[in-house]
């Protein structure tokens, strides 16, 4: 089955269509193929569409169609665990509020490490809690990822040579995204988040 | 209460063991004492002086010795006081305030654990601020700060 073709009146795409005619964009209906639709009960119709779509990702070759599927579906509902260890963390409920409105990429942060595919450490890591946070990066499911937010996660901070401070999560945990600043604003903290869909958009496997 | 009334009230209760009473300000003043006489000064400051809050334990590493210090502070006086007493270098202990000032169980871990000051008789010595197993004294002067770099930290395999 293919898609039905979009008509594009003058704009060049539907956004600037709708801008410029005032109307949705259509459907032509003489390029939509026909197709007989059959009504069939659900239980008759999983199996199919399994087969279907197992014949399609035959078709097309493993890699073109469930790795992208995967990477589209996570890097836009990405559900971050929060670390609010320290100030930073007040940024990070800053980029959730109304003003920045995080959501709108699909990040909804959660309190468990079960629910969360991102972790967000925001503060300084002591040796204290280092074991916790290991023991929370490890109950994520994969596919995970983790981002240093501030200097104090990314090398320690002001407090580098502390006995006390963790000198950067990076000893502790794999990061894939840094976010500099003491603290960062909170469009550096969207910014971050968006390099990271980069990243899983790339990703291979 | 002046420093005065403090030597006067402690002394016969602790004789040549009291070392002295200074003045301190913003105190009640600051009493000095040999370390076998903590548990009857703290008696009697709590006790009989009425400061019955102990406020902080604290302690200082001078090389040659180390000292600890208590701050107590009375709600009848509204007043502190401090008593504080030089421990030998080599092996620093002190009985532990616990059976006088409840309050003392955790001030005397972080006492125990930044400055490795022995506290006999204590209910539950343990790491506070530092992880379990955590192999040194941070706020000695003997202590070297660590570069980042020099750490060896096992990253964990995922």
């Amino acid at each position: 089955m293919t898609a039905a073709p979009t008509v594009v009146k003058p704009g060049t795409t539907p956004a600037e269509s709708y801008r410029l005619t005032g109307e949705l964009p259509m459907v032509d209906q003489a390029a939509v193929p026909f197709i007989e639709i059959e009504t069939v009960r659900a239980r008759e119709f999983i199996p199919a569409a399994k087969e279907a779509f197992s014949a399609m990702i035959v078709e097309q070759g493993q890699s073109k169609v469930i790795r992208p599927t995967f990477n589209w579906a996570g890097r836009n509902s990405l559900f971050p665990l929060h670390w609010g260890l320290a100030c930073c963390a007040i940024e990070f409920a800053a980029a959730f509020s109304a003003r920045f409105d995080a959501e709108r990429f699909g990040i909804v942060p959660r309190s468990s490490p079960r629910q969360c595919d991102l972790m967000i450490v925001n503060g300084t890591v002591t040796w204290k809690v280092a074991h916790k946070l290991i023991t929370l990066y490890e109950q994520m499911p994969e596919p995970k990822w983790v981002i240093a937010m501030g200097n104090c996660a990314t090398g320690g901070g002001p407090f580098r040579t502390a006995y006390s401070v963790v000198p950067g999560v990076d000893k502790l945990v794999p990061v894939d995204i840094y976010i500099a600043g003491c603290p960062p604003r909170p469009e550096a903290m969207i910014d971050g988040i968006l390099k990271l869909e980069t990243l899983i958009r790339e990703r291979k496997e | 209460m002046q420093p005065d009334d403090l030597a006067k009230a402690l002394a016969p209760r602790l004789g040549d063991r009291l070392l002295g009473v200074e003045t301190f300000v913003g105190t009640a003043g600051r009493v000095r004492f040999r370390p076998e006489a903590a548990l009857d000064l703290f008696r009697a400051v709590r006790d009989e002086l009425g400061f019955r809050h102990l406020s902080m334990v604290g302690g200082i590493d001078w090389v040659d010795h180390r000292e600890v210090f208590y701050v107590a502070w009375s709600d009848d006086a509204r007043q502190y006081v401090i008593l504080s007493a030089d421990l030998p270098a080599d092996s620093p202990h002190i009985e532990s305030a616990t059976p006088v000032w409840e309050s003392a169980n955790w001030h005397e871990r972080e006492a125990w654990e930044l400055l490795d000051i022995g506290f006999d008789h204590h209910p539950d010595l343990r790491h506070l601020l530092m992880p379990d197993g955590y192999a040194f004294h941070p706020l000695l002067r003997s202590f070297k700060l660590h570069e980042p770099e020099e750490l060896e930290v096992k990253q964990r395999s995922v």
